[in-house]
Formats: C-alpha cells, sequence, structure tokens
C-alpha cells in the first residue's frame, strides 16, 4: 500500500504521465507560510498605497451616483419605454457571473477533488464576494423607489401583502442573498485556520487582537481540524447546487417572460456556462498579475493557468453553442416575432444593435478558441490578453440580452432605442472601481493564498511520504 | 408650527346655496367658501400685490433655505374644516354637473362639465345635445389644462409694468368718458369671431353708441372662402349644415371632416354612424378623399387621391362637369387634370349612383370658385335637405383685420381695444401689423396670456376664461347655447362680452364696473324666445337654458334654398384657372390650422403640446411636411440619424431633420420638415399656431410660426415657393411613433367589405394563433366569477376610429396623466395610457433598416391601445412584489403604495402600455428633472387644483397604466348600491362609461359588463370581426378590437388593394406552402388577389 500511495501522491521517477507538482520548486512548509503571511506583515509596497488612494477614490463614484439615482430619479439613466431594463441589469448579470468562479473553485472543484485549486481558491471566493457586492447594488437601487425595496422581504404585515413568490424577480432576490451569505460564510470558515496562523505570528497587540477574534479561538487541535473539515466539506455541499441555481434563478428572469429574446428554455444552463466562463477569465485577469507582483509563480504554477484556461476554452464552446442553438431554435420555430428578434435585433448588419451583437459573438465565442493552441495557454502574457476577450463579450452578451430583445418585440408601434446616459456609465465604471478597491484591500489584510491547503497538497503532507534526498543520503 | 385655518366669513342672511344663477355669482360667502377651499397660500393668488413671479421666486428661495428641498421629506399639513352651512347640492366628494358650451369659430360645443367641490375637472360633451350626445374632442377636453394655467395673465399691466385692477379702472373710465364724449371716433375694436349671440347684441349696441367707432373681427384661421361660397351661392346670411350620418357616398376634396378645420362632432358622429356595421349585411358609407396631405380623415378613407392643394380646383371642376352641374359660366373653360381621370370619373359615376344620399365637400383652404363648385355638384346630386342644409343667420357686419389695417394706416384710429385676439403675433404678414400697433396712440388688450400682443399693448387686462364667465355661443349646429361660471375668475378675469357691457351702459340694477351675473346673457336670452309673458315663463325658460346647457328647439330650421348665382363679379374672380406645374423650383406651401393648438389659442397646454400628432406622430413642435421624393430632390434629410459611432451612440433613435429655409413671395422662414408617406409631392404643408415668442412657459419657443409666411392675399395656398437647406445643425424632434410599417403583422386586422362577405371569419385565419393548436387550460384559470361579480370588459371598433385623440386626452385628464416634456418624450417616456398606433400599410419593407423606400401613398390604419387588462396578465405574475394583480372583476390593477418600481411589467407587456414615472414629474418642473436635490419640488397650486381626486397623482419610481378607470367603476357600483338600498348586486346594464368611451365622438370605443349577457360589449364580442391582439400569447385581453372593414368601389383604379395587404400577404404566402393542413376561411382563397408581392420579411418563418 505504501508503495502505491507514494505514486500517487508523490512524483514518481522515470513515469512519463508524472504530474506537475502542485506547488513547484520543492518548496517547504515554513517557506510557504513565510511567503504568504509575509504578504500582509510586510510593509506594503508603494505602488499598492497609490492603487489603493486610486481604486478609493474611483469607487466614491458608486455612493455619489447612487445619491444622485436616489434623490432624482431612475430617469438619469437612460432606460425609456421599451427598453426599461438596460445597463442596470445588463452589469447586475454581469457581476453575479464574475462571481460565479470563485464559489465554484471552492466547492465544485473540492468536492471533486481537484486538488489544483488550492492555491487559487481564497482569492477566487474573495472576488465572488465582492462582485456578488457590485452585482447588488443594481438590483437593489435600480428599481424606482429603492426606499420601499423592502417590500421584496417576506415580512407579515398588517396588510397581509405578501411578496408575489411567482415572480422569477423576487427568486432572484432569495438566490443571490443566499449565495452571498453561503459564499461569504464558506469563505469565512476556510479562512479561520489560516487567520490563527497569522494571529499567532502578530506581533503587535493590535494585531493579535484582531486576528484573534476573527481566527475564532482556532488552536489547531485534532477535534477541531476534524469539525473543520467537515463543516467546509457541508459548506462545499451546499456551494455547489448554489453554483448552478444563481445563474438558473438569473437566467429566469429572461427565461419565463414572454419576450421574443428572452422567452427561452436554454437559458438557465447557457447562463451558467456563461458564468463560469467569464468568472474564470475574471479570476486569471486578478491573479495573473497579482502572480506576478507578489511572486507567487511557485504556488500559482503555469499548470494553474493551463487548467483554468481550458475551463475557459471548454464553457466558452458552450456558450457559442447556446448561441447558435437559440438562433436555430428562434427560425425552426416557425414564430416570425421570435426570428425577427433575432435577424432584425441582433444579426442583420444594419440592425441597430448588431454591432453588440457580433462584438459579442467575437470575444465569446471565437477569441477564447486560442486556448486550444498550448502556447496560448502557457504563455501569461497571451493568456492575460485573450482572457479580456471574455470579459467584454459576457458584458456584451447581457447587453444583447436584454437590451436587443426589449427594444424592438411585438408592436412596432412602440419600437426605440436605448441610449447610455452618462450616469449609466459613470456607475458600471464605478463598481470597477470598487471591486479593484476592496480586492486590493483583501490582498493586505488577509491571506491571498489558502496556507494550510497548500500545505497539504505538498509532498510532504503526506503521511507516507519519504524525503527522497534524506533516503539518498541513508544509503 | 402655527396653525391657520381660515373660516369662511359668516352668512349672515341664508343664502348658503345658490337657488339662482344670481345668488351664485354675487354672494360674497361663496368667495370667502372658494377661496378657503384652496390650500394655504393660495389665497395669495388673489391679492394684486403678489405677482404670479415673485411668488414662485419667494417659493423656490424659502424651500432652498430650508435646506435643500429637505422640507419634501415632512408630511405637508394641511387644516381643512368642514361646511357649518353646507351650500345646497354640495356633497363632499360628489361631484356636481354643470352644462356649458366652449365658444369657437365654427360653432360652440355643448359640453357638460364635473365639478368637485366647486373645482371644475374634468369636460364631457352635453349629452343631452343631439349634435354631440355626449361626445367631445381632444381640443374641449384639453380646455380645461388652460382654465388652471398658472401662466395664464393673471394682472393688469401698463405699458408692461404692474398695475392694480383698481388703477386700471379709473384710467379706463377716464378713456370711456372721451369715447363717450367724442361719439367714439377714433376708436376702433378688433375682436374675436365667438359667434355669442350676447356678444353680436353688444356690438350692434355699440355700434349705437358710439357711431364713429370702428369695428373688425378676426380669426386667424378662418378663411371665409367657403363662407363666401355659401353666400354668393344661396344669399347673405347662408349657413351651411351637413348631415353626414344620411350620405351613402362622400367624397371629400381637401377637407378634413373627422380631425381638422372643417370637422364638428356631428360630422365625426355621422359619420362613423354612417360606416358602423352590426353584421355582415350592414349598410356602409363610401368615403372617396382628395388632399393634399394625409390627413385622419384621408386614413378613413375607401380611396385616397394625393394632390396638391392647388390642383384640387380642377378636380371639383371636372367633377362639376361629370355630375351635370356644368352649366353654370364658371365651369366653361375645364382645366387640366392632374390626376388619373379614370378615378374622379368612376368617384363621379358612384356618386350619381347614390343621388340624394351623396355628399361632396371641400376644405376651408379651398378657393371660394370650389366651394361654389361643390355647392352646384351637391346640388346636382339633390343633396339638398338630405345630406346638407342651408339655414339663414344674419351675423352683424364689420371690418376685416386687412380693412381695419387700411383705417389705421390713415390715420384715423388713435385708440384700439383687442379683445382676445393676439394680431401681433398672427396678423398677416403684409399687413405688418407691429408696426401698425405701434402707430396707434393707445392699446387696450384684453387677452388671456402674457403674449406678443400684450407687449406692444398700453394696457394690457386678463382674459377669463370660459369656464369662469358668463356667456352664451352659437353650437356648432346653430342652436342657442348656453356658457355658465364654474367657478370664479382664477386670475381676475374678465370677458369680451363683459368689456363690452362696459363700454355700454351697464344693465338695470348692476352696480358694479364689470357685469359678473347673467344680465347680459338674459337680455339676450329673452329675445330669443318668443314670449315670456310673465317672469315666471322667463324664469323657466332660463333655469331650463342654463340646466340643459342650450335652448330646446332653437336650432334653425332648414330653408329650401334655390341655388342662385347671383354674384356676378365672382365669375371672373372664381374662374378656375389651369393648376401651375410643381416641381423642386417651384414648390406648393398649404398652411393648415394644427389639430393640437388649433390656431395657436392652445399653445400653452402641456397635454396638447405631448399630444402625438394623429399623423406624424409629433410631439412639442410643428414641422413642414412633405413627400419623400420632394426631399431627394432637395437634397434635405429628415429621420433617424444614426451617422457614425458617436452620433449612434448618442442620438440613436431620435428624430432628425435638415432645417430648411423657405421662401415664398419675399418672405422667409427656416423651419425643420418631416417626411409623411403619402403628401403630395412638391407641396408643403404647414401647420399654424406654433413659434410664439412670447406666451407661458409650456409653449414659449416651441415649434416654428408659419404665420410669418401668410398674407392676406393668400392665406390658404401659395405657390412659387423655395426650398434651401440651411448650416443650422439638424434639429430634433420628440416623435412618439417612428416606425411605420407593421412588418405584416396581424396587429390590424383589415379587409374590404366584399372579402368579409365571402370569408367572415377571415379576421381569425390572419393571426398567428390559425397556424398553432388552440390553447388548451388545465385549469379555469384565472377564476373568474360571472355569476357574482362584474366582468368588465372593453371593445374598440377599428372601422369606425379615426384616430381623433380625443381618447387620449380625456383620459390625461380623468387620470390625472402627467406631462414629461419634449426631451422626455424624445427619450420614449411619455406617460399617455392610451395611445393611437399608427401604420402605413402597403409598404414593401422595414424603413429603419436602410433598404426600403418610403411607401409614396400607402394606406393607413390606426389602432387605439390601452391596457388590454389580460385575464393572463404577463405583468403580473413577475411582479415581485405584488403590485400590479387582478381584482374578481377582471381588472388588471396598479397598486402605486405597493409598486417599488421594478419596472419588470413593463419589460414583460407585450403590448407596452406601461409607463414609468422616471422622475417625479408631478413635483418638478419638467426644465429640471435632471436636477435632483437642487431643483425645488414644488406645484403650482392652480395645478393642484386642476387633478381628479379620486385618482392618485403619482410619484416618482411607479409605474401605472390604464386601470380602465377603476374610480368610475368604483362610484358607479357605490352609487347604485346606495340607490337600491344593497338589494342589487351588479350595476344597470351600460350605465356606466369609461372616460375615453365617453369621449369617443366616433363611439368606437365600448366598456361594459360581460357576464351580462345584454351588455352592448358582451355583444360585440360575440362579431365575427372581434379579434385579440397577440392571441397567440394566450393573454387572453378584455379588451379585444373588431377588425377594419373597408368599402371600396371595384371599379377604381387600384381597388383591389384597398384593405387587402395583410390579406394578400396571408394568401401569397400560402400559396407558397401548399399542402397546410388547418383550414381557416382565409386559407386557400387564392383565386382572386393572389399576385400581389405584399409578402413581408417577417412572415417568412411561419411554420406549417
Amino acid at each position: 500500500m505504501s508503495e502505491q500511495s507514494s505514486t500517487y501522491f508523490g512524483p514518481a521517477k522515470g513515469n512519463i504521465l508524472e504530474r506537475r507538482p502542485l506547488v513547484s520548486n520543492n518548496r517547504s512548509m515554513g517557506w510557504i507560510t513565510a511567503h504568504i503571511a509575509g504578504m500582509l506583515e510586510g510593509k506594503m509596497p508603494m505602488w499598492w498605497l497609490i492603487a489603493v488612494v486610486i481604486t478609493g477614490v474611483w469607487a466614491l463614484l458608486v455612493p455619489l451616483e447612487l445619491t444622485y439615482l436616489v434623490s432624482t430619479g431612475v430617469g438619469i439613466w437612460g432606460s425609456n419605454q421599451p427598453v426599461a431594463w438596460a445597463w442596470d441589469i445588463t452589469n447586475f448579470v454581469f457581476w453575479i457571473g464574475i462571481g460565479h468562479a470563485g464559489t465554484l473553485i471552492s466547492a465544485i472543484l473540492f468536492l471533486t477533488r481537484q486538488k489544483w485549486r488550492t492555491s487559487i481558491n481564497r482569492a477566487a471566493e474573495a472576488m465572488t464576494i465582492f462582485a456578488v457586492i457590485c452585482a447588488g447594488i443594481f438590483p437593489a437601487f435600480h428599481v424606482g423607489r429603492v426606499w420601499m425595496a423592502w417590500y421584496l422581504a417576506p415580512i407579515p404585515n398588517a396588510n397581509a401583502i405578501w411578496p408575489n413568490f411567482k415572480s422569477p424577480l423576487l427568486w432572484d432576490v432569495f438566490a443571490v442573498s443566499t449565495y452571498f451569505t453561503v459564499s461569504l460564510i464558506f469563505w469565512y470558515i476556510g479562512l479561520v485556520p489560516d487567520l490563527a496562523t497569522i494571529r499567532d505570528r502578530a506581533t503587535g497587540k493590535f494585531r493579535k487582537f484582531i486576528y484573534g477574534v476573527a481566527a475564532l479561538g482556532w488552536r489547531g487541535g485534532n477535534r477541531q481540524w476534524r469539525h473543520y473539515e467537515k463543516a467546509y466539506l457541508i459548506l462545499a455541499g451546499i456551494s455547489t447546487p448554489l453554483v448552478l441555481s444563481v445563474h438558473s434563478i438569473v437566467s429566469f428572469d429572461f427565461a419565463t417572460s414572454v419576450i421574443p429574446g428572452w422567452h427561452t428554455t436554454i437559458f438557465p444552463p447557457y447562463f451558467v456556462a456563461g458564468a463560469i466562463f467569464g468568472g474564470f477569465a475574471m479570476v486569471l485577469t486578478l491573479m495573473i498579475p497579482a502572480r506576478a507582483i507578489f511572486g507567487l509563480h511557485d504556488m500559482i504554477t503555469r499548470k494553474h493557468i493551463d487548467n483554468m484556461a481550458k475551463i475557459i476554452v471548454l464553457t466558452g464552446s458552450i456558450v457559442g453553442y447556446a448561441y447558435l442553438m437559440e438562433l436555430f431554435i428562434a427560425w425552426y420555430s416557425g414564430n416570425p416575432n421570435e426570428w425577427w428578434a433575432f435577424l432584425h435585433n441582433r444579426i442583420h448588419p444594419e440592425a441597430p444593435y448588431a454591432w453588440a451583437y457580433w462584438s459579442m459573438m467575437f470575444c465569446n465565442v471565437i477569441a477564447p478558441q486560442l486556448f486550444w493552441f498550448k502556447w496560448c495557454r502557457t504563455n501569461i502574457l497571451a493568456v492575460w490578453i485573450i482572457v479580456q476577450f471574455p470579459n467584454i463579450g459576457m458584458w456584451f452578451e447581457r447587453f444583447v440580452i436584454i437590451v436587443t430583445s426589449l427594444h424592438r418585440d411585438f408592436l412596432p408601434s412602440s419600437w426605440g432605442m436605448f441610449v447610455p446616459s452618462v450616469h449609466d456609465i459613470l456607475l458600471f465604471f464605478g463598481t470597477f472601481g470598487l471591486f479593484l478597491f476592496l480586492f486590493l484591500l483583501f490582498l493586505r489584510f488577509l491571506p491571498a493564498i489558502t496556507i494550510f491547503e497548500v500545505k497539504a497538497v505538498l509532498p510532504e503532507a503526506d503521511p507516507h511520504y519519504v524525503d527522497p534526498h534524506a533516503k539518498g543520503h541513508q544509503h | 408650527m402655527k396653525r391657520i385655518v381660515e373660516h369662511p366669513p359668516e352668512t349672515g342672511a341664508a343664502k348658503a346655496y345658490w337657488r339662482s344663477v344670481e345668488d351664485f355669482s354675487h354672494t360674497e360667502q361663496f368667495q370667502g367658501w372658494l377661496k378657503t377651499e384652496f390650500p394655504q397660500g393660495a389665497a395669495e393668488f388673489w391679492g394684486d400685490g403678489v405677482s404670479r413671479r415673485s411668488f414662485l421666486r419667494l417659493m423656490g428661495a424659502s424651500m432652498a433655505l430650508a435646506g435643500l428641498g429637505l422640507s419634501a421629506c415632512r408630511r405637508p399639513e394641511a387644516h381643512i374644516l368642514p361646511f357649518t352651512k353646507t351650500p345646497e347640492w354640495q356633497i363632499p366628494g360628489k361631484t356636481l354637473n354643470y352644462a356649458t358650451s366652449l365658444p369657437r369659430r365654427n360653432g360652440g360645443a355643448p359640453l357638460l362639465i364635473t365639478s368637485y367641490s366647486g373645482r371644475p375637472i374634468k369636460i364631457e360633451g352635453n349629452p343631452l345635445h343631439e349634435a354631440c350626445k355626449g361626445k367631445s374632442d381632444s381640443l374641449a377636453q384639453a380646455s380645461i389644462l388652460n382654465l388652471y394655467d398658472p401662466d395664464r395673465s393673471n394682472r393688469f399691466l401698463k405699458n408692461g409694468k404692474n398695475i392694480s385692477s383698481a388703477d386700471a379702472i379709473k384710467a379706463l373710465a377716464e378713456w370711456k368718458k372721451s369715447w363717450q364724449a367724442n361719439q367714439g371716433k377714433g376708436l376702433a375694436i378688433l375682436s374675436e369671431d365667438n359667434l355669442s349671440p350676447t356678444e353680436d347684441r353688444l356690438q350692434a349696441e355699440l355700434s349705437a353708441k358710439y357711431p364713429a367707432a370702428v369695428r373688425a373681427v378676426y380669426e386667424p384661421a378662418t378663411t371665409g372662402f367657403a363662407q363666401a361660397a355659401i353666400e354668393t351661392a344661396y344669399g347673405k346670411g347662408s349657413i351651411i349644415r351637413y348631415n353626414y350620418e344620411k350620405a351613402k357616398v362622400i367624397l371629400s376634396l381637401d377637407a378634413d371632416f373627422l380631425t381638422g378645420d372643417e370637422a364638428t362632432l356631428a360630422s365625426v358622429r355621422g359619420f362613423a354612424d354612417g360606416r358602423r356595421m352590426e353584421n355582415a349585411d350592414s349598410p356602409m358609407n363610401r368615403l372617396y378623399a382628395i388632399e393634399s396631405r394625409y390627413t385622419n380623415t384621408g386614413a378613413a378613407a375607401d380611396h385616397r387621391q394625393r394632390l396638391p392643394a392647388s390642383h384640387i380646383a380642377a378636380v371639383a371642376a371636372k367633377l362639376a362637369e361629370l355630375v351635370g352641374a356644368k352649366s353654370l359660366p364658371i365651369f366653361q373653360a375645364l382645366p387640366e387634370l392632374q390626376m388619373d381621370p379614370k378615378w374622379i370619373i368612376e368617384a363621379a359615376k358612384d356618386l350619381m349612383s347614390a343621388e340624394g344620399r351623396a355628399l361632396v365637400v371641400a376644405g376651408s383652404n379651398q378657393p371660394a370658385s370650389v366651394h361654389l363648385a361643390v355647392a352646384a355638384i351637391n346640388e346636382a346630386l339633390k343633396a339638398q335637405g338630405i345630406t346638407f342644409e342651408i339655414y339663414k343667420r344674419p351675423r352683424p357686419t364689420s371690418l376685416s383685420i386687412v380693412e381695419l389695417a387700411d383705417v389705421i394706416k390713415s390715420g384715423q384710429i388713435t385708440d384700439l381695444v383687442i379683445l382676445g385676439c393676439n394680431p401681433v403675433y398672427n396678423a398677416p404678414a403684409d399687413l405688418n401689423w407691429t408696426e401698425l400697433q405701434k402707430s396707434v396712440n393707445m392699446v387696450i388688450r384684453l387677452g388671456a396670456y402674457e403674449d406678443e400682443t400684450a407687449a406692444l399693448s398700453t394696457w394690457h387686462l386678463p382674459q377669463a376664461h370660459y369656464l369662469e364667465t358668463w356667456g352664451d355661443s352659437v353650437l356648432q349646429d346653430g342652436s342657442h347655447g348656453c356658457m355658465q361660471p364654474l367657478i370664479l375668475p382664477l386670475y381676475d378675469g374678465i370677458s369680451s362680452s363683459q368689456f363690452l357691457a362696459y363700454l355700454l351702459d351697464a344693465p338695470a340694477g348692476v352696480d358694479k364696473v364689470w357685469v359678473d351675473g347673467p344680465e347680459l346673457v338674459q337680455e339676450t336670452f329673452k329675445t330669443k324666445v318668443a314670449a315670456f309673458a310673465t317672469t315666471y315663463a322667463f324664469d323657466n325658460a332660463w333655469s331650463l337654458f342654463v340646466r340643459d346647457g342650450f335652448l330646446k328647439d332653437s336650432k334653425p330650421r332648414a330653408q329650401a334654398s334655390p341655388f342662385v348665382f347671383a354674384g356676378a363679379s365672382m365669375i371672373a374672380e372664381t374662374r378656375i384657372a389651369s393648376p401651375q406645374a410643381l416641381s423642386k423650383d417651384n414648390l406648393e406651401v398649404v398652411f393648415i390650422t394644427d389639430t393640437k393648438v388649433d390656431d395657436g389659442r392652445y399653445v400653452n397646454n402641456g397635454w396638447l403640446q405631448e399630444l402625438p400628432d394623429g399623423i406624424t406622430k409629433l410631439t412639442w413642435d410643428n414641422a413642414a411636411l412633405m413627400s419623400a421624393k420632394t426631399a431627394d430632390e432637395l437634397g434635405i434629410y429628415s429621420g433617424v440619424h444614426v451617422k457614425g459611432i458617436v452620433a449612434g451612440l448618442t442620438d440613436a433613435g431620435i428624430y432628425f431633420s435638415d432645417v430648411i429655409t423657405l421662401t415664398v413671395d419675399g418672405r422667409s422662414l427656416d423651419i425643420p420638415f418631416l417626411i409623411v408617406p403619402g403628401h403630395p409631392d412638391y407641396t408643403l404643408t404647414l401647420p399654424l399656431g406654433y413659434g410664439h415668442e412670447k406666451t407661458g412657459r409650456v409653449g414659449q419657443g416651441v415649434g416654428f410660426n408659419a404665420y410669418k409666411l401668410r398674407t392676406s392675399q393668400a392665406p390658404a395656398i401659395l405657390t412659387n415657393a423655395t426650398v434651401i437647406k440651411t448650416s443650422a445643425p439638424r434639429y430634433k424632434f420628440a416623435i412618439t411613433q417612428e416606425h411605420w410599417s407593421m412588418e405584416g403583422r396581424d396587429i390590424v386586422r383589415e379587409a374590404p367589405i366584399a372579402y368579409y362577405k365571402e370569408n367572415p371569419g377571415f379576421v381569425r385565419a390572419l393571426g398567428i394563433e390559425s397556424h398553432t393548436p388552440e390553447n388548451i387550460t388545465f385549469y379555469k384559470s384565472p377564476p373568474f366569477d360571472y355569476e357574482k361579480y362584474h366582468q368588465w370588459g372593453m371593445s374598440i371598433d377599428l372601422t369606425t376610429c379615426i384616430g381623433c385623440n380625443a381618447c387620449v386626452i380625456a383620459c390625461q385628464s380623468e387620470n390625472n396623466i402627467a406631462i414629461v416634456g419634449k426631451d422626455q418624450v424624445a427619450k420614449g417616456r411619455e406617460l399617455s395610457w392610451i395611445r393611437i398606433d399608427r401604420y402605413f400599410s402597403g409598404s414593401q419593407r422595414d424603413i429603419e433598416m436602410g433598404k426600403g423606400v418610403i411607401p409614396s401613398d400607402p394606406e393607413m390604419i390606426l389602432q387605439p391601445v390601452t391596457c388590454l387588462h389580460c385575464e393572463n396578465a404577463p405583468c403580473e405574475t413577475v411582479c415581485p412584489v405584488n403590485a400590479t394583480v387582478h381584482n374578481e372583476e377582471g381588472l388588471n390593477v396598479m397598486v402605486y403604495n405597493r409598486c417599488i418600481g421594478t419596472r419588470y411589467c413593463a419589460n414583460n407587456c407585450p403590448y407596452k402600455v406601461r409607463r414609468f414615472n422616471w422622475f417625479d414629474y408631478n413635483q418638478r418642473q419638467l426644465d429640471q428633472l435632471y436636477w435632483g436635490p437642487l431643483g425645488p419640488k414644488k406645484v403650482e397650486e392652480t395645478i393642484k387644483l386642476s387633478k381628479n381626486p379620486n385618482v392618485s397623482v403619482r410619484m416618482r419610481g411607479v409605474m401605472e397604466k390604464c386601470t380602465f378607470c377603476v374610480q368610475r367603476i368604483e362610484t358607479a357600483k357605490i352609487d347604485h348600491k346606495i340607490l337600491t338600498k344593497r338589494t342589487e348586486r351588479k350595476i344597470p346594464t351600460d350605465s356606466l362609461q369609461v372616460a375615453c368611451q365617453q369621449a369617443c365622438p366616433a363611439d368606437a370605443i365600448v366598456f361594459g359588463d360581460l357576464s351580462d349577457p345584454n351588455s352592448r360589449v358582451t355583444k360585440l364580442k360575440t362579431r365575427e370581426l372581434d379579434y385579440s391582439l397577440l392571441d397567440y400569447l394566450n393573454t387572453r385581453p378584455r379588451l379585444t378590437y373588431l377588425a377594419r372593414v373597408r368599402n371600396p368601389n371595384m371599379r377604381m383604379p387600384g381597388a383591389e388593394l384597398v384593405g387587402m395587404s395583410l390579406v394578400n400577404a396571408r394568401i401569397h404566402h400560402h400559396a407558397e406552402t401548399e399542402g397546410h393542413g388547418e383550414e381557416g376561411a382565409a386559407h386557400g382563397d387564392t383565386k382572386a388577389h393572389g399576385h400581389e408581392a405584399e409578402a413581408k420579411p417577417a412572415e417568412h418563418g411561419s411554420k406549417h
């Protein structure tokens, strides 16, 4: 048994199909702890300070825009009568989609024992949470009377009026808030052992106190580890269906309606695939620079990037298939209104929003196909450039679905166009500031890589591990 | 906070109600009561000391001081007290109705006004009057907004400066004394033509008292051609009255008798009555229209021919020849006909075959010769006494404005009194009125607005609204109509008859400066009724007159009048010349009164400004109208401007037009233009009434003043006009419907009558649902209890709907619908709950897709769309907070208090009838919508008074839409419950009307209870023509349509295409796909009309 296990967990010499190690350069456990904890213990570089100030000011756009919005009215946006939802819901779906990769990596890859997840899951989960925060701003504030938004909550009241449980928008409220809550707990539970490490390494009293409180008295005892692992497994189990359900439910906002271009049964899987696609693109967008800046090459290896690129080409192809399938069905259904929504609202070169449709097609379907080439997956710069296409394309996907379907539906008398206002643009732009600002704070104050889990994928973590060097010396 | 409660003054004598109208107008306590009825602060409007402007300024400043508008966070506090002695009939929360009439140049409109606690809030037609039968039109409906217009003139001005009314009256008394001394020498009085018997009487008395004074009448929109011709043909004082309901075949020569200048309530009703079908065998009238622009009459016509206005005379001459009216000397030399002669020959044959039941009408713009020809044609068709009648109504003679100008030029006039007119704005351009008016020593002007004329007058007096004063009018059918005040003048205004009476001796027993009681009208009234033997008889007749709103049986009898061609001098003048050939270098210009602002008098009315024009759907503007070919040849652009990425991003979907300089006779006007399909080539139509330099805030600077081109010699049609493009940036229009084509969708279903008779079920065969299996549900969903509750439904007859917009304004007035301003309309945010969709049919391709050619001569179809109250409403399922739900009576109810404004319902509404409050339109000034907390939140007090108290005024952030006038439904139910002491569950059959239905002059909208087998709507819904819009979505709307049936004359050129575009598309499509299993009535019928390539690209996806 011991021989078999060693081939499983450790690199067996002479094997052609040898797995690349998840942590390269034979880094020791001590090195890992010191390196990751060092990111938040040492003095932060000047660029970080500058970046935090810039993104912090940038993020101020969000409260400013929201103040103007709430005090004045939703009319400050460009939305109008046929296009009552536009950038607001586009941005919501865009951000919520980005929030999918983190929990997918943490939960689904955990359950499927994909050990390469360990060095990216923490940051990806943080990204999820920040993305969901950015996402939540839009549906919360896009309503006409945000001060009455509590009507969405099933609060018993004297009028005995309940929310309408038939409305996909209400499902959305529950789905997104559940997803956010579970993701947050999952993330936090996963942080506890690392917070304890930081606490133990802390020198200052204040620092010790804060991390100490956050670490919930973690001592690393056997019982604690057993409880921890059970809890983490259960939360992973809860999170996994949520990853699939959130975007399915978001897609119901459209799929359950009667509007041609929305009324489509393919939406749930198509949206989930798209969300994973977009989420991984955003993970790579953030992790590649972070990896370079903090010298995390040994933990976030090319193998990780390669894997993620493969997921992108897979999900990108699923998305492409979905695009073509909805197109085919629109034609095959024989419903002239459905076909019009595709031909004249989107595809036709003279359709007013054809540019958005074809941008989407190029970014989401064509560009990721480059990842079939190994060079594209392993050249870090190429990867970073290519993943920008899904980032842009996935925004266009939501724009195309929402705006091009609404602007011309059943009665030509009520057709119109949507033009964004400056406030549409500024609020969306502001959420990027907020997202980056939060991510920078995360890098500074929390361990960006799960210290204890990375250690667990080291060969040394195997109880049956035998140090080849030590062996050599013995002989 | 100090509690301020204004108690009404103690009444003393027990006269707290107005048993007689004298009491009403005189009592002090009524005035006191009125003032206290208004919210706190409103009373300040009465003071002379505080002007409206300074009041607004103070309000604005105090808002700013109150901490950036935080005062808005506080609940408004108002302290109201109940009456201790209630005026008779006054029940709080209940309405009172008063009959009155709206004075108009073509005859007053009989009205019934609804008043809440002394506030008139809604206008309806007078149901007792047979010409309107309770119907009204958009202008009458909207005129109530003018009453409450905060911009209306509210102060006395001397040389543009505020002056107290007492000082003004003192000065006036001096002038009066001097005029009396010299018998009115040097005095000229210019007034509007209000067709008021009392004003006529006063004017006559004035001539007696001031024999040297000059009196002139000016109505800018009246060309006088028709009247001149009628008087030539039938003698002085003759008036023509048309009976459209008796006409089987009607031919219109540039007359828009359904919505234009020639329209009366009776003409619309008569035409609709003659057209309405009960079943496939119902007789149906036929309408031919030859017109110089697309009008609603042309849209309603079975055969329409576009022709420049100056070419129509030749048609009249040809028609006269064809029907055998050639014996008249004017028609001896026949001019060349500029259209297909077969068209006119067949039309003439049709007219002759309907001899005695045929009618030809000519537009007010057409010269007197055409009207004479038409009179001769109608005589030849033996129409007199049937489809038209002549009666006599002598009018006092007065000068025209041109003659007055000559008198002024000769220097005889030192004092000019202008009653109501605005000649500085709208006098003929050749008179150079501005200079003329300046040359007069003193000008006294009575006007409703501080407008262009007011600015150039020595004295300006505020004019009262017609709902504020006593008066009378000649109604459209000639009968004697009553005008009574519904409210005391809000701004101390006086009427023109009050002013005239001031110049005369006051009636006995009146010691006021302005006679504010009914004495003047009563004096006229005495002359109208043959003999009042006793005071009792007079009182009785007067009470009935005021109660009914008109004098019964006062409609003048028709007099069989021989057609005499007496005016020899007319022969030379009216000889019809050969029409000029028009080209892009010799354009024709036609002036029309606008269907919304009329001659300009409604320019400050926000409802009308925001009302989409019946044809162009243009709001907040006027534009030169022309055909696509004309624009192409002139090299000018008008359309949806999306050139360039940046332009496409910022201006996408917005209508832009080049600004052109239109020059004619050395006068020029810069104006943008619109392309209208079906407009004749080389002719431009210019709607009058816009481009005011000075008026209220709503109308100022809106549109372009076409009066600048109009001269006294050519008030209607001009030729030799040229157009050049200016370098000005493209002008932005706010158009509510930019798309012209139905794209082959089965939205408005229509067919000619012959096809309908062959295929009674054609309506169902046209829709997508004829290709899909029937929707079957497992559930009785949603469950409606037809036994226990009313089940409301509506039916709109597309055959009789003429798209006149009366319903749109009626709804706006009834339901407190806010206006949003031009900028917001351009963004697609208009709030109207009912809209009239206008499609051109017969076009090959979608114009916006670039490849399409704008159809040069399409048909037009119209469809009013409001909330359809779907039983399976897509909006309801998606609302997360249950703010839009169904009630047990089948209404789709919108709960404003619950709405949080997700707008999901609007997205999911396939009919796009939901309207969102993007801003606080009811709280903010239209130019400050984007100011946010920096803009003051305030509404003028008078605007608050105008609201219907039974309908919530919606705030920002909530969705709104048609409620089927739920407030009317509930009122009717409550009233009936009380009346029957709760013994009856349902109100009587058809005892309730919703606002749009009540206004509809064509009676095309029918609302009622579907659970009542006897109701009209239930019966209409069993008709073969009944169909649901977008039926295949299974929304099961409660509003269904009756398909449009047209009545073409199959011998006419192009008749085989009339009303056939949808049917042809369907047939063409079926011919392509043989072997179709399901057989609808239209299926397989390819024998007659299978060749027209009308198939639309959208059709190609249809599955079989």
